[in-house]
């Protein structure tokens, strides 16, 4: 399975969590939709749909909760006839981030959350210290580009 | 409000040996109902346990032996048994080493048809 990442030390994680978990895909994104670590995909643009509906849904979700009864929503879990995906916060200490999981029928969603708990933990203590979120600005098409390429070899 | 697996949970709980009984869904992997008197995380155990069942009743078929009766784990510090097939619903129970697995399967078969 193809892993890659612009921050590494993700990597070991993201790969035992996709590996115990047998997830297809995996994808570790900040809120804002820039993308940290994929497993599984095949293409770029793939991982840029991924990642910026993710972040969408993501944000969907917790306005929806807060709406609902004032409360975030933490996880979605949607199921389709032959995937699932599970969507739910990352909180490493670093920043907040968001990992999507694509799984089917050779895992569950109990597997999956069971081995997402696990990657919690191991990102929180691989996390270096703590810096400032990034924000989506002036560079956010120079980062996105840098970010494809390392991940990808090419934009 | 009653629920409708607490009476099979705990005359399964009541066994020797038993140290948890949990009803799980063999699809999600995730606990309908639980009594559990151990330490240990039941949703871990529960997810890996609905795996192996249900592995273990896709094998049974790919071999043609037909549905799994009865499903037993033995581990160094304790056994997984379980029964399902009949729904999504496996019903498992966690026991110490040396517990009575002839009972324990018995008393198993027995909620199963509860279940039913």
């Amino acid at each position: 399975m193809i892993i890659a990442s612009v921050e590494g030390w993700v990597e070991a994680p993201l790969a035992r969590y996709v590996e115990e978990s047998r997830a297809q895909m995996a994808l570790l994104l900040h809120r804002s939709g820039q993308v940290i670590a994929q497993a599984g995909f095949t293409r770029a643009i793939e991982v840029m749909s991924a990642s910026a509906l993710a972040a969408a849904v993501f944000a969907t979700s917790e306005e929806l909760g807060r709406q609902l009864g004032g409360e975030r929503m933490n996880e979605v879990h949607h199921t389709g006839a032959r995937r699932q995906f599970h969507l739910a916060p990352v909180g490493t200490g670093r920043t907040a981030y968001i990992c999507l999981t694509v799984f089917d029928a050779e895992s569950s969603l109990g597997l999956v959350r069971v081995y997402f708990a696990d990657l919690c933990r191991e990102l929180i203590a691989a996390s270096p210290a703590p810096a400032p979120a990034p924000a989506i600005g002036l560079d956010f098409e120079r980062d996105l580009h840098r970010n494809l390429t390392a991940l990808f070899g090419r934009a | 409000m009653s629920n409708p697996f607490r009476p099979v949970l705990e005359s399964l709980a009541k066994q020797r040996g038993v140290q948890a009984s949990l009803i799980v869904s063999e699809s999600d992997g995730l606990i309908v109902d639980a009594s559990l008197r151990f330490g240990q995380d039941g949703d871990r155990v529960a997810a890996l346990a609905a795996s192996l069942f249900r592995k273990a009743r896709l094998s049974a078929g790919a071999a043609r032996l037909g549905d799994v009766a009865f499903f037993q784990l033995d581990a160094e510090r304790g056994r997984i048994c379980a029964v399902g097939g009949r729904s999504d619903l496996v019903l498992m129970v966690v026991a110490e080493p040396n517990a009575n697995v002839g009972l324990i399967r018995v008393e198993l078969l027995k909620a199963l048809d509860m279940l039913a």
